[in-house]
């Protein structure tokens, strides 16, 4: 049960990235007439949200197939009245329903009278419908427009650069949604063709026609490519139409021109004739809805009597569970519950509300024992089709007995881990996962697919198997140490966390990694660091990330052995609470580098290996992990990789773990770190970290968990899921107690840069392709570290690109890092107007990211619809309409906008 | 004949017109590998930068075309006398404590993901090992199935088949033990378990001295054994023959038909000793040797066996010439042996009357005492209880009392190789594996198989030779176990790739489950003239 709020109308289908050959047939052919537009030519992105059962939909996408988008403004009505004593809670959330719209897009020739055609153009749905069109010239070859003669184009007008106008389609009547524009044709110029396309300034989306303008050929030697109307040879492209799969029991699903009734009588200009043809379009149209909550006590009975009611039409289930315990973890209710409630999972209940009997909308009362902190619920209206409160779920506090006013706004907006809504759905749609897939396998073998379909459907299937796996293995692998009874880590598992969650600051953070692989050599870092807190804070900094403070056997501190010893090649240990003192006063907050896979020795044991501790924390060989030959550890099995330089340590082990969480509450309180830049957690479970997280409670936490982007034949994979996902699995063992660093858009940046393929930056749905596409939270993008580049390089981001990475990190969700080496470069001025930008603009970690072109040669995105950001050498241009858009930034290959 | 090709579109179309072709002479441009006696073809092609590996498999009724795609199969490699791999339908084991001894199914989630997994991968069903000792734990008749059904039901809706092993013994790891009351019976009376000849008892498993013996509350073992499998019968009645299609019953120690002869020694470099001395089978000894005429010889077990750590032939018993070939070995291996033949046939009698008309294979385990069997006596064989008087085929009794009650034998051992073997432990799996194979088919008994569930997973190179192996068909094929390290990346990998090589087109082949898709099958011609063509070619 997915809770998402969706925004479908641009996406982006897998298949027009990985087969280019088996591509055509499958465009989705029923409202094929979808694009982005900037430049001269459209380019044929159109493509469809019906056909929600094509390839692209697999599973877990489906769920973001959803058309519907609820949320609950500031104008949301708050009553905590007194004067009714009762009513403990009483709200109307608006909920915007989307609703798809069918409807037509016509295109009528006719002679008005002798040498004097008409073109029109209409649409049968209500909108702000715009003409956006250009004309061929005879002996025009390729498929470039023309600005129309001067005559030919109708009043209100508006000429695009040199190649096009818009014309507005005008209402044909009052209270009709038919909308038209005529065009007076100029038979005496040498237009040879009139092209276009129709877009939607509401909704900002793009209507062609097959994937292309549509085209009207007034001469007969037009080359058709396909995109015809009206001619004898478009009336042909039938047959060519064929290969495009038809969903069979979609309505209207031919594109093909259906009500053609073209007149049939030649005239002049070589053979010009009248036609009407029809295409059939749909839209998604808001429906503006309300849900109402009103929460009572009922003295006598000392329950909570909970009314839900809505206007939303057809079958409204409310899947809902109660809070209790100071916890908003779903939970059931004791019963009897009300009518038409079924179990679900064991988690939820589902009531179905009751039509209203004016059949305007349903209704649903809920009574609940009193002593219940709260209801929590979202909205069903159909298997696909959820609602929810923002992206969260709906809550309803319950007053206690002390009846004071609740913040009805803080209660709802609190803040939730985003895996809320994520873990319950995903339990939602695995369980169906498999009939899915069938069905799936179903349609395509209907379609009587291609190989590449199959491979397709395979390679879905196979990322379906490693997910499940994958899971099993963390459970499996989980239930196996032996510190906690099994019961509390599967429960640990299964309930999604929520709270308050520490350790992802305040959502606005910018860091800047204070140090590079060559700090440690001055012997002064940290006094050196000190004298830069002003400027960085002046660049906009909010967190800085130290270099690991310990003792450590190499010098760059990655080798740590006492780890109370604070002195090391950075600076001593007052330096270092200096630096932080320092740094506070200028309202940054620092993070220490606190490396917790690995440990150096002090003392060999019998066998003459270096596996006993010395110093404060003057552990023996059962503090080191088993499964490393070199040190002989006698604790358990690692929970993660082996670092092979030094032993592992064995965060299995209840002593090893008491010591480290006293380590870090002890570095909070000396030092004054504000939170942890987490070494290699790679190499231990996750689980581990939030045990720490949580007796540590830092501000900000990011871990380490760096490995392999997949390749195959050396060509990066469009697809990366699966890095992400191994990443994103990490985070979650935390319980997003600490996010992590966001390898998998580093990685893809790279390679989109490089090799200049900036279709790589958007995933199949239309989401930025790393982590920050799916957990932007927890994500923190950097482009380079003290590994990657410095002077060890080991993943160079590409020279020369820096700043498009930093256009790309700097302007979108996720929390930004910026690699100390850059800040003192040339690109200084460039970062730091970035950074004025991204302050002044207040765009966060969970900014919307509005991708509106990802193409081979540019990439363009606008971000919460205020910043409006491309990087590549190609052109963009943000939309000229209600905003108005003004550079702020510029640079090479990159170019970024702000509305003033 | 018909000529059915499956495969997805694409390859169909490259295909079908070769194979006309090929009806003339399957000559493909490049080289036949294998034509045999079972009317099968191999013959590889190389086509436009990628290695297809197509197969042609006849039998006189139909000829089967399949185009196998391998992307990335290092080590599907045609070999001759290769079989489709696509007949042998794959289970996995669930973990050994899948249901903990408080009947609570152990790491749900997991399972019900892994299951998930499985069953997407194209796995056919899944093993689940049920005990005694969980069930039956409290009081003899007191039966708790509850734990097992919720996995059967998990295992239903998954859409997988069901195996149940009935297991009558222990286990270490995990610890569970036979059932209380029955460890209480054992407490208080001697001589229901096996014993060595230090008297140290292996309590994870009846004596087959006591089979018949009433020691178990008035019941002899075979009795609670038929209790048990009369209980599971009802209880499962809704799963038996549609969801679980097989049985095995546990025969000894782990569930394979053998003595205990290591006890619970980890360390195997001996062969193991003599498990007959607790005071059943010492009388049955000695009644034996009455019987026979040589009442001394009825005392005790040998005393020139080398103790568990010794090397086999470090005393004369197991040596050339040694007491093993003597009169008195003979007659001591001889009975020795028929003890577990005859314990073998009972439980599969009693499983065979129960499960009668249910619809579901019964299965019996055996083990692959490969250790030390390069010497000429086969030590470890010997004290686990095989042996055959004169020279014969150690197996051949066995397979018959299989044979009779129709059972399927499992042989584990089927990823163990000869190379991985120290070359100190004079051993070899693979000769021993074929040894018994052969010795099943000579009384056609159907051999399913297993990887040696003690050793690492893996060794899929060897698997998968094993099942293409032609002389005995392996129909079906468990994977033990499923756990972390199962699902662990490093591994779950390589088992995906195994699996996706023994179904090629599991994935794909929804097509053929949904369509009528009549282009999918071709015919041409029938009869024998065709079979007969691809024979020659």
């Amino acid at each position: 049960m997915s809770t998402v709020p969706v925004e479908p109308l641009l996406h982006h289908s897998p298949l027009r990235r990985t087969s280019l050959n088996g591509a055509r047939g499958f465009l989705p052919s029923s409202l094929n007439l979808r694009c982005h537009f900037t430049s001269k030519k459209l380019h044929s992105i159109g493509r469809s949200i019906a056909s929600g059962n094509s390839l692209g939909y697999l599973s877990s996408e489906r769920r973001r197939s959803v058309a519907i988008r609820a949320s609950s403004s500031d104008t949301a009505l708050v009553e905590t009245t007194s004067q009714s004593d009762d009513v403990i809670f009483k709200e109307t959330f608006p909920v915007q329903r989307i609703d798809k719209a069918e409807g037509k897009i016509y295109v009528r020739l006719k002679q008005v009278k002798e040498n004097n055609w008409q073109l029109s153009v209409g649409c049968s749905l209500p909108g702000k419908w715009i003409l956006h069109w250009g004309v061929s010239y005879v002996g025009d070859t390729g498929s470039e427009w023309d600005q129309p003669p001067e005559d030919m184009r109708p009043p209100g007008s508006v000429a695009i650069k040199d190649y096009a106008i818009e014309t507005p389609l005008e209402k044909l009547s009052e209270g009709d949604s038919f909308h038209e524009v005529p065009i007076n044709l100029n038979l005496e110029s040498s237009v040879a063709a009139l092209n276009f396309v129709l877009k939607d300034e509401e909704t900002g989306a793009w209507y062609q026609h097959k994937g292309r303008d549509f085209k009207v050929p007034l001469l007969d030697d037009v080359p058709d490519d396909g995109n015809l109307i009206g001619s004898k040879k478009g009336f042909g492209a039938i047959g060519k139409l064929s290969n495009i799969v038809v969903k069979p029991d979609e309505s209207g699903a031919d594109v093909q021109e259906k009500g053609k009734s073209s007149s049939g009588s030649t005239k002049e200009r070589k053979g010009l004739e009248e036609f009407y043809e029809e295409m059939p379009i749909s839209k998604h149209v808001a429906d503006d809805n309300s849900v109402s909550v009103t929460a009572r006590k009922c003295p006598e009975t000392s329950k909570n009597i909970v009314s839900i009611e809505t206007d939303l039409p057809g079958d409204v289930t409310v899947h809902w569970g109660v809070c209790k315990n100071g916890s908003k973890k779903w939970e059931l209710p004791a019963e009897p519950y009300p009518q038409e409630t079924s179990l679900f999972k064991n988690k939820a209940l589902r009531t179905r509300l009751q039509r209203k009997d004016n059949g305007d909308g349903s209704f649903g009362l809920f009574s609940l024992d009193g002593k219940l902190e709260g209801l929590c619920f979202v909205l069903k209206l159909n298997e696909n089709t959820w609602l929810n409160n923002r992206g969260e779920d709906f809550y309803v506090p319950f007053l206690t007995s002390t009846s004071l006013p609740v913040e009805p706004e803080a209660a709802q907006l609190s803040e939730k881990t985003p895996k809320t809504n994520q873990e319950v759905s995903e339990s939602g749609f695995t369980d169906e996962i498999i009939t899915e897939i069938r069905n799936l396998a179903i349609d395509i073998s209907s379609h009587k697919s291609q190989k590449s379909n199959v491979k397709e459907v395979q390679i879905n299937i196979l990322q379906e198997i490693e997910k499940l796996a994958a899971e099993a293995y963390s459970i499996f692998r989980s239930t196996t140490p032996t510190f906690t009874p099994e019961s509390v880590l599967e429960a640990e598992v299964e309930e999604p966390e929520i709270k308050i969650s520490s350790g992802t600051g305040s959502g606005f953070e910018i860091l800047c990694q204070g140090f590079n692989w060559e700090s440690h050599k001055s012997g002064r870092w940290y006094q050196e660091l000190q004298e830069k807190a002003d400027e960085l804070a002046s660049l906009g900094f909010t967190v800085l990330w130290l270099p690991p403070p310990t003792e450590s056997v190499s010098p760059e501190g990655y080798m740590p052995k006492d780890l109370y010893n604070l002195n090391s090649r950075y600076g001593t240990v007052d330096e270092l609470k200096e630096t932080v003192r320092r740094f506070h006063k200028v309202g940054i907050k620092v993070l220490g580098d606190a490396v917790l896979n690995h440990r150096c020795a002090h003392f060999k044991n019998s066998n003459g290996v270096w596996n006993l501790f010395g110093g404060r924390l003057n552990w023996d060989d059962r503090a080191v992990v088993a499964d490393d030959p070199h040190f002989q550890g006698r604790g358990n099995k690692s929970s993660g990789d082996n670092f092979h330089a030094a032993p592992n340590i064995d965060h299995s082990q209840d002593f090893v773990r008491k010591d480290i969480k006293e380590w870090l509450c002890w570095m909070r309180k000396e030092v004054g770190y504000d939170g942890w830049r987490l070494d290699f957690v790679r190499g231990f479970w996750g689980g581990y970290v939030k045990d720490y997280m949580d007796a540590s409670k830092p501000y900000f936490a990011v871990g380490e968990y760096w490995d392999s982007l997949s390749y195959t034949y050396g060509e990066m994979d469009y697809n990366q899921d699966a890095h992400r996902q191994r990443i994103v699995d990490w985070i979650n063992a935390t319980s997003g107690a600490a996010g992590a660093f966001d390898v998998t858009t580093k990685g893809i940046l790279h390679t989109a840069l490089q090799k200049c393929e900036y279709w790589r930056l958007s995933d199949p749905q239309g989401k930025p392709p790393g982590v920050v596409g799916w957990w932007p939270s927890r994500a923190v993008t950097f482009i380079e570290n003290h590994d990657t580049g410095s002077t060890q390089g080991h993943w160079r981001f590409p020279g020369g690109k820096e700043m498009q990475g930093y256009a790309y990190i700097l302007t979108h969700p996720g929390t930004p890092a910026v690699f100390f080496d850059h800040v003192y470069s040339d690109y200084r001025s460039e970062i730091a107007s970035l950074l004025s930008l991204r302050n002044r603009q207040k765009l966060h970690c969970r900014s919307e990211v509005n991708i509106v072109k990802s193409e081979r040669d540019v990439y363009a995105a606008i971000i919460d619809e205020k910043v409006a950001m491309k990087i590549g050498p190609g052109h963009y241009e943000p939309p000229s309409g209600s905003q108005n858009w003004s550079v702020a930034v510029e640079g090479r290959d990159y170019k970024v906008w702000e509305t003033s | 004949m018909e000529v059915s090709v499956i495969g997805n579109p694409q390859t169909k179309k490259i295909y079908r017109a070769e194979l006309t072709y090929r009806e003339l002479g399957f000559r493909f441009g490049s080289q036949v590998i294998s034509g045999d006696s079972r009317n099968r073809v191999s013959f590889l092609t190389h086509q436009s930068s990628k290695w297809k590996e197509i197969k042609i498999q006849s039998s006189p009724r139909s000829v089967r075309c399949e185009a196998i795609v391998s992307d990335q199969a290092p080590f599907l490699k045609p070999t001759p006398n290769s079989r489709s791999l696509e007949s042998v339908k794959l289970f996995v084991g669930l973990p050994l404590d899948t249901i903990s001894d408080c009947n609570n199914v152990n790491h749900l989630k997991a399972i019900t993901a892994g299951l998930k997994a499985l069953k997407l991968l194209g796995v056919e069903g899944i093993e689940l090992p049920i005990f005694w000792g969980v069930v039956e734990k409290e009081a003899p008749g007191k039966y708790e199935w509850s734990g097992y059904l919720a996995v059967a039901e998990i295992v239903k809706k998954v859409g997988l088949k069901l195996h149940a092993s009935l297991s009558f013994h222990g286990s270490k790891h995990p610890e569970i033990s036979l059932p209380v009351w029955v460890a209480k019976i054992g407490e208080a009376e001697q001589g229901i378990y096996f014993t060595d000849r230090y008297g140290k008892q292996y309590k994870d498993c009846l004596s087959f001295a006591v089979d018949d013996v009433p020691v178990l509350d008035g019941k002899t073992p075979m009795e609670v054994y038929r209790g048990f499998c009369e209980s599971f019968k009802s209880a499962f009645s809704d799963y038996l023959g549609n969801t679980i299609t097989g049985i095995t019953l546990g025969l000894g120690p782990d569930g394979e038909l053998r003595y205990p002869s290591h006890q619970h020694e980890t360390n195997l470099s001996g062969a193991g000793e003599f498990q007959c001395y607790d005071k059943h089978m010492l009388s049955a000894l000695k009644h034996y040797a009455e019987s026979t005429g040589n009442p001394l010889w009825g005392l005790g077990g040998p005393h020139d066996a080398p103790a568990y750590d010794q090397q086999p032939c470090s005393t004369s018993f197991f040596s050339d010439g040694g007491s093993w070939e003597s009169q008195y070995g003979d007659f001591f291996l001889t009975w020795y042996s028929s003890l577990l033949t005859s314990h073998a046939d009972r439980v599969l009698s009693v499983a065979s009357s129960a499960f009668k008309g249910t619809g579901v294979s019964l299965c019996g385990k055996l083990p692959l005492l490969h250790q030390w069997n390069k010497l000429r006596s086969q030590p470890s064989e010997l004290t686990a209880g095989f042996y055959s008087s004169g020279g014969h085929d150690r197996y051949e009794a066995i397979a018959e009392i299989f044979a009779k009650n129709s059972c399927r034998m499992i042989i584990p051992g089927m990823d163990l190789s000869d190379e991985h073997q120290s070359p100190a432990s004079l051993s070899s799996p693979e000769s021993l594996l074929a040894h018994i194979k052969t010795s099943c088919k000579r009384q056609g008994v159907v051999v399913s198989g297993q990887n040696s569930a003690a050793s690492v997973l893996g060794g899929f190179e060897r698997i998968v030779e094993n099942l293409k192996d032609e002389s005995v068909g392996v129909d079906l094929f468990t994977y033990q176990r499923m756990g972390a390290v199962f699902f662990s990346p490093e591994h779950f990998h390589a088992f995906t790739v195994f699996v996706r090589n023994m179904n090629q087109f599991e994935l794909s082949s929804y097509d053929q489950a949904v369509e009528g898709d009549k282009a999918k099958t071709m015919s041409i011609g029938s009869g024998t003239t065709g079979a007969a063509s691809l024979q020659t070619a």
